[in-house]
């Protein structure tokens, strides 16, 4: 019942370190063998990603894991623990799941409400799961976590607007068109803008991207990289013609495309849209061929403006979705002091059935003469009595508000019906290193099966 | 008994406004239940008022009105149900809300001269009233068009964007809607023709008398009948689409609503029968 993370993020530390710490490198299954190997600890769950490195832990006793999670982590990556040492920061219990919680809700990514966070928790989960690194708590604290991840999503604003300029040229072509499926693209002129937004339009399925360029080489060179189709430069008016979305990115200092050349260009396509992006520096498209009909025509402005509006929605949506991760975090720390309640709670059954069939065999001799129908009768009157005995207890050891409640209230039983003496809940019993090396033939049996 | 649909219309309008506004997906649901609810116990009604005259109770503008309303509610819910999209519920539930106010002020039930008992009369009012309503959501779907298109263009992106399907699924949505409204809009008319042929000659009711091109309902419905031709020639002849096609929708849903209530109610000699 105890919940420990460790791990770095870009909160924390600098880039050139992430990249060190990079968990994926040499192989996450690799790396949840050696914490086992190096902490004894039953479940972990790694999770790294190229914005964070984080060991998730938990085990049913108190254990000084931090000191060991941050020698093994200096160890792996290789990295010299003075220096990664401040970078790194430790979470426990309601601490650490409400960080996942967080983490899962995009709420700490780098772009706040990024929704790629989920799927790749979702990876970590599964891969420390099925080689069996999980038990009841990590499984019950990552599946409330996707719970948390999909209600923020749905419920909030948090992941909406695009927020890069790239992204939202083609979100707005997507408003404009619905599906980009078969539609034709024009790229004129280069530049790393011009390039993203073209492997962006390539991976909606656009049906055609035509490649202008003054330079043919260039043209043909770009083509070939989005596998597009090189277009002569005198050639790009009559273009238009048949084009649904335009980006222009020349820089050149005249109108590349005048308000006349656009209006001539739309005539023969009647009432099919036009969306231009113009996110050359001088302007490529004279302004005023926004006003033809039907010609969406946007400029590095207006997109650099529709990311940032839609930046601030987000951040106005980040107290929806904190008050989200608060209500799961407490409903899962309520079942986890539950769960943490629960050895208590087996003692004191076993004590009260041990109790019973101590005093049924000391009245067996009396009880002989009664009839088979009447013996069972008091079998199950006295089951029944021991049950009602113990239902209000277990619900309030169940219901403790926390941790230290529940260690109070643990405490206070077994002094009161002595329960250490006659007998210990069977997971106390074993010592740390033969549960460790149970878990560890578990999972490799586990493994086996597979 | 119209009361009860138009509580439950009410209801169904709160909840897609609030839909609207937070687009929780908590108030959708009870926005489309109890539309569901009230179309349902709409249906109910006018099989009660059936029962109780022995016709579907369409004589009249006011019957006719709360066909309208229920042709509508099943209209809009199919539509809701085949595209996923409730954002059009906010503009088409109030519509119907206050058309049934009528039926729900004065309930009853118009009795029917004996020239109405015929089968073609019940085919031209269904058929009209179906066309009605397939325009009606046309003409939401295009003044969602149109609001989408300011936002895009005035690159002011708020929440029509966040609400609204493509600019091309609306267009194609506004379209199809025009073409069957349009082949239910004729089918009507047609068959409204026909009868007056076959009764017009012996009939002695002054109505029947009356029904001719330029009775207003008739005239004003043949107007109608143009803007949509119109409109679906356009689209086919000069490419007519986006917002030219949108305009043409919403004014012709515009006359419509002109011709159905205010001239149905006062401005015809020839459909008058309350």
């Amino acid at each position: 019942m105890h919940l420990f993370l460790l791990g770095a993020s870009h909160h924390s530390a600098p880039v050139d370190l992430r990249e060190r710490i990079d968990f994926a490198r040499r192989g996450i299954p690799e790396a949840l063998e050696e914490v086992v190997d190096a902490t004894g600890l039953a479940e972990v769950v790694i999770l790294s990603t190229c914005n964070r490195a984080e060991i998730y832990t938990h085990s049913e006793a108190p254990r000084p894991v931090a000191e060991r999670l941050s020698t093994f982590m200096s160890a792996f990556h290789d990295v010299p623990e003075p220096e990664l040492a401040p970078h790194l920061y430790g979470r426990q219990g309601s601490d650490a799941a409400r960080h996942l919680f967080r983490v899962v809700a995009g709420l700490d990514s780098l772009v706040v409400g990024e929704p790629q966070i989920l799927g790749q928790v979702k990876d970590a989960f599964a891969i420390a799961a099925e080689r069996g690194f999980t038990g009841a708590a990590l499984n019950r604290l990552f599946h409330t976590s996707f719970t948390v991840g999909k209600r923020v999503r749905h419920e909030t604003g948090l992941g909406e607007g695009a927020v890069s300029v790239s992204y939202a040229a083609i979100s707005l072509a997507r408003k404009i068109f619905g599906d980009l499926a078969g539609r034709r693209a024009l790229v004129v002129g280069a530049g790393e803008m011009a390039e993203l937004t073209a492997t962006h339009l390539r991976s909606q399925d656009v049906g055609r991207i035509g490649v202008a360029n003054r330079s043919a080489a260039r043209a043909a060179a770009l083509a070939a990289e989005v596998d597009g189709l090189a277009v002569p430069w005198e050639e790009i008016t009559a273009e238009l013609t048949t084009t649904d979305i335009v980006l222009t990115a020349t820089g050149a200092p005249r109108w590349l495309l005048t308000r006349e050349q656009v209006a001539d260009a739309m005539r023969p396509r009647r009432d099919r849209p036009l969306f231009m992006i113009d996110i050359g520096l001088p302007r490529d498209v004279e302004p005023a061929a926004s006003e033809v009909e039907q010609v969406f025509l946007y400029n590095i402005d207006d997109l650099q403006s529709i990311v940032r509006e839609n930046l601030a929605r987000r951040q106005s949506q980040v107290d929806r979705a904190e008050l989200m991760v608060r209500e799961e975090v407490d409903a899962f720390m309520r079942w986890l002091r539950s769960r943490g309640a629960i050895p208590t709670v087996v003692a004191l059954r076993r004590h009260f059935e041990r109790t019973r069939r101590q005093e049924l065999e000391r009245l067996a001799p009396k009880l002989a003469a009664l009839s088979p129908a009447a013996k069972s009768r008091v079998e199950e009157v006295t089951r029944l009595l021991v049950e009602k005995l113990l239902s209000s207890p277990t619900q309030q050891l169940k219901a403790a508000p926390n941790e230290d409640a529940v260690a109070a209230d643990a405490d206070t039983i077994s002094r009161l019906f002595g329960l250490d003496e006659d007998d210990e809940p069977a997971e106390r019993r074993r010592a740390p290193g033969e549960r460790a090396a149970a878990g560890a033939a578990g999972r490799s049996s586990a493994a086996r099966n597979r | 008994m119209n009361a009860t649909p138009l509580a439950l219309y009410l209801v169904a309008w709160v909840a897609y406004a609030v839909h609207f506004g937070t687009r929780s997906p908590a108030s959708g649901r009870i926005a489309t239940v109890s539309l569901v609810v009230g179309a349902l116990v709409h249906t109910f009604v006018i099989g009660m008022q059936t029962m109780q005259v022995g016709h579907v109770p369409l004589v009249g503008t006011t019957g006719a009105i709360s066909a309208f309303v229920w042709v509508l509610a099943l209209a809009y819910l199919y539509t809701e149900m085949t595209t996923d999209e409730r954002a059009m519920g906010i503009f088409i539930v109030p519509l119907m809300v206050v058309l049934q106010l009528i039926p729900a002020i004065t309930n009853s039930v118009a009795a029917r001269p004996p020239v109405l008992e015929s089968r073609w009369f019940e085919i031209h009012v269904f058929s009209l009233l179906v066309a009605y309503a397939t325009f009606a959501l046309a003409c939401v779907i295009s003044i969602t068009y149109v609001l989408l298109f300011k936002e895009l263009k005035a690159k002011h992106l708020g929440v029509f964007y966040a609400r609204l399907p493509s600019l091309q699924v609306l267009d194609g949505m506004n379209s199809r809607a025009v073409t069957f409204g349009w082949v239910f809009l004729t089918l009507g008319l047609a068959v409204g023709a026909i009868w007056l042929v076959q009764v017009q000659p012996g009939a002695a009711d002054p109505r029947v008398q009356a029904m001719s091109l330029l009775d207003p309902k008739i005239f004003t419905v043949l107007l109608c009948w143009l803007v949509y031709t119109f409109s679906l020639y356009a689209r086919r002849a000069f490419g007519w689409g986006g917002r030219r096609a949108a305009w043409l929708s919403a004014v012709g849903f515009a006359i419509l609503m002109l011709n159905f209530v205010p001239i149905g109610y006062f401005g015809t000699d020839s459909h008058n029968f309350y």
